[in-house]
């Protein structure tokens, strides 16, 4: 085999497994991305948003939780920085980090009720305590 | 002691300039005895660095409040052990533990090289001193560790309770002794191109370096999962998440560049690419620290507020444009005489092996920076999660477990029909008849039956290589097998720790496969009822509330029936603290070889109600056993050896390297 020929051959079969890479985040990415919204960017967004996965970020308002311990649900009203808000419906274990007025990223879908309906809460744990008000 | 400890900074700020433009000076003007110079300059520096971090940990132990940070970090209350973690627990505290270590390893460079590799320790010196100083600049005019409050709080702030814990008491100084550890293999490679030296002299003097950051940064991610596990309480390990993924990225690259190295010491090929590798590598490294400081992601990990991001950023695209530049530069030093012969070799088995590494990491990169691309591109946000992550790395990690049973024992340049049956043979049939074997025992699952397949595949290659070893050794030197078995590994340290380190990450990935057959069940238990997860009964003995000084608890029993025999009880708590709104949730764990039986208090009412979340985590264990015995191997690996360092003394010494 000339050099040549052989060097050819050895940029293919790399380049096949990138490709392969690539198809593989492709795909991944189509199956799973989500928009990544706040408060007034998802209102802005109806009436198309209503049953698309979305992941919701903002700060739980001070006083809007409700929480059921038994059959774990829980309420609460997130909002954003320009105070809009919106009602939050979660069913499930609750961070412990989770409390009012925390910031914390909800997934999950808006309904046509004027409700989103999370299916999984995170809250941000900082690396410190706030301030003991 | 405040004062003494920001002085200290202030000087060894000095200090790192000067040993930075010094050893450059020296070179240029032939002056040996400024490169002198600067190496005990960078002794000064870790004198200097040292006492200053004495000095924090001073103002921790004797609760000095007036320092802002010990304020934020620590209160009266703190137990000693923890009080000593606040030190790396915030963000001025780690930039100085970061420095700590970085002038350590520096000052250990110095020591070990004052008769060796004379051309390379001036540019060595100066990028180790370089980035020390980015560091001290920091804090010496950004963000000072020892900054006062205008008045002395009664008690501090105190420590997150989620942090008062062993696993987090070590993943932050494991994972910054990666991160450091890397600048060392970055520097020399640094100076091999600096000064033209491009031979592998730059490898060999710093595998251990390279192994050493490698296997810290393995085992902070380690603590990590071990910490989300256990005390994190959600009932995973990993979640992709951004601060996650940011310590393993380099972790990845690392890997990757661990193995390509062995390609230039036999043949002398794959130049460019280890440079490449190992500056990827520590600009990861810089990019790791400089995510969980900067709170540009959303992250479950994020610092909050940071005033660093932008200067991370700059120093970032220094060392990305800097080193890639000079990489160009030296591209015609970098050709090599010998070329892949054949797809079927171990060089290109190593070829494969970095790009699935190489491309786990980026694809790591891609989807963590997705959200940030998406919104300046397109203008919204858009984000991917766990799903993304798993859909990609699954297909090329069970790759890469294939590579890992194939590269060891392939033949270089090409293998023949006989060494490969030789050496694989056996382990595919035995691959083939386990998965069977499983496959009638009802694992239906298809990409955990394929990942079990490879893991028999590749253990079955290294139990062969072991067996081989041994008998060997029993039959020409007549040493028992016992006996064979020790001295072949001591014997051969790289190459059987190698092995056992494989076989810790095998065990790693069977725990991950395990994943595959996790079982979760909420439910809402009375006091005395009962219910069912798999082979489990649980029962519900009842809640008991109870307050101890700090604390109020509530604490719920479980008792645990496994195929219908009492094997023991579980409780399982949420905490209060007096003074905190938050409640800590303590799990119960059941750990078996099998599977975890893992237990959430959920929630509770008065009555004495309770809602909880049961978990089944199939071969759970094997993860952490993996990292046993990886640390086993990476000692085996580490440990002197005297042959080796003979060779090593005298191919820096500038003799001819034997042959290998």
């Amino acid at each position: 085999m000339s050099m040549k020929k052989k060097r050819t051959k050895f940029i293919i079969a790399p380049a096949v497994v990138l490709v392969a890479l690539g198809y593989l985040v492709y795909a991944g990415m189509r199956d799973a991305m989500l928009y990544y919204l706040t408060v007034s960017e998802l209102k802005e967004k109806v009436p198309s948003i209503y049953g698309q996965g979305v992941r919701l970020g903002g700060r739980v308002v001070e006083g809007s939780i409700k929480w059921d311990p038994i059959a774990l649900k829980l309420e609460f009203i997130i909002a954003d920085e320009k105070e809009n808000t919106l009602p939050v419906a979660y069913k499930g274990v609750v961070p412990d980090t989770f409390k009012g007025g925390v910031d914390v990223v909800v997934e999950g879908k808006y309904s046509p009720q004027g409700v989103f309906i999370a299916n999984i809460l995170l809250a941000k744990c900082p690396s410190k305590y706030e301030a003991k008000t | 002691m405040n004062d003494i400890g920001y002085l200290s900074l202030v000087i060894a700020f000095g200090v790192a300039a000067y040993a930075t433009l010094a050893p450059i000076l020296g070179v240029k003007t032939g002056r040996e005895e400024l490169v002198r110079s600067a190496e005990n300059a960078l002794l000064a520096l870790f004198g200097l660095v040292t006492l200053s971090s004495a000095a924090l940990l001073y103002a921790f132990v004797t609760r000095d409040f007036s320092v802002r940070y010990v304020a934020n970090y620590s209160e009266r209350g703190l137990p000693l052990a923890y009080t000593i973690s606040a030190f790396y627990a915030g963000q001025e505290g780690s930039l100085l533990f970061w420095t700590l270590n970085l002038t350590l390893f520096g000052t250990i460079v110095v020591i070990q090289n004052r008769r060796m590799h004379r051309a390379l320790m001036p540019y060595v010196i100066s990028i180790l001193s370089a980035v020390a100083l980015f560091f001290l600049t920091l804090m010496v005019f950004v963000t000072d560790p020892f900054a006062r409050l205008p008045f002395t709080p009664p008690d501090g702030r105190g420590l997150n309770p989620l942090l008062q814990n062993p696993g987090m008491f070590f993943h932050p100084p494991t994972t910054y002794l990666g991160y450091v550890g890397f600048t060392v293999p970055f520097a020399f490679a640094m100076a091999a191109l600096l000064a033209r030296q491009l031979d592998d002299a730059w490898i060999r003097s710093t595998r251990r370096w390279t192994i050493f950051a490698w296997f810290f940064l393995g085992l902070g991610n380690m603590f990590g999962a071990e910490w989300a596990y256990g005390v994190l309480g959600w009932g995973g390990y990993w979640g992709w998440d951004p601060v996650e993924n940011a310590s393993f990225r380099p972790w990845l690259t690392g890997t990757a560049y661990l193995h390509s190295v062995m390609v230039q010491e036999k043949k002398d090929m794959l130049k460019v690419w280890n440079l490449a590798l190992i500056i990827m590598t520590f600009g990861l490294s810089i990019l790791g620290t400089f995510l969980t400081r900067s709170g540009i992601l959303s992250s479950v990990h994020s610092f909050g507020e940071s005033t660093l991001g932008a200067f991370f950023l700059a120093f970032l695209a220094v060392i990305i444009l800097g080193a890639f530049g000079l990489l160009i530069n030296r591209l015609p030093y970098l050709r090599s005489e010998n070329q892949l012969d054949s797809f079927i070799s171990r060089e290109s088995s190593f070829l494969f092996n970095n790009l699935f590494l190489v491309g786990i990491a980026f694809t790591v990169l891609w989807g963590t920076f997705f959200p940030i691309l998406s919104e300046g591109v397109r203008g919204v946000k858009i984000t991917v999660g766990p799903p993304f992550y798993n859909q990609v790395v699954i297909p090329i990690g069970l790759a890469l477990i294939f590579i890992t049973g194939v590269c060891p024992l392939i033949a270089w340049r090409k293998a023949s029909m006989t060494n490969l049956k030789k050496n694989f043979l056996q382990p595919l049939v035995t691959a083939l008849v386990g998965g069977a074997l499983l496959f009638i025992f009802g694992v239906r699952h298809l990409l955990a039956l394929l990942s079990l397949a490879l893991l028999i595949f590749v253990t079955a290659t290294i139990v062969l290589e072991f067996y081989r070893g041994t008998r060997a050794r029993h039959e020409m030197a007549g040493e028992g097998y016992l006996r064979a078995f020790f001295i072949l590994i001591a014997r051969n340290k790289r190459r059987y720790g190698g092995y056992i380190i494989h076989l810790g990450v095998l065990m790693v990935i069977l725990a991950i496969t395990g994943g595959a057959y996790k079982v979760e069940k909420e439910a809402t238990l009375k006091k005395g009822e009962e219910m069912q997860i798999n082979q489990y009964v649980l029962r519900y003995e009842g809640l008991s509330l109870y307050p101890t000084q700090t604390q109020q608890v509530a604490a719920a029993t479980v008792t645990v029936f496994n195929q219908g025999k009492k094997v023991g009880k579980l409780t399982t708590e949420k905490v209060f603290h007096k003074d905190e709104q938050q409640p800590h949730t303590r799990v119960a764990i059941r750990m078996t070889l099998k599977e975890d039986l893992y237990i959430i208090l959920a929630g509770f009412d008065e009555s004495g109600t309770a809602t909880f979340r049961f978990i089944i985590n199939p071969l759970m264990v094997w993860m952490w056993l993996g990292g046993f015995v990886m640390a086993l191997g990476t000692i085996i690996v580490m440990w002197p050896d005297k042959r080796e360092r003979r060779r090593a003394a005298r191919y820096a010494l500038g003799e001819a390297p034997d042959a290998v």
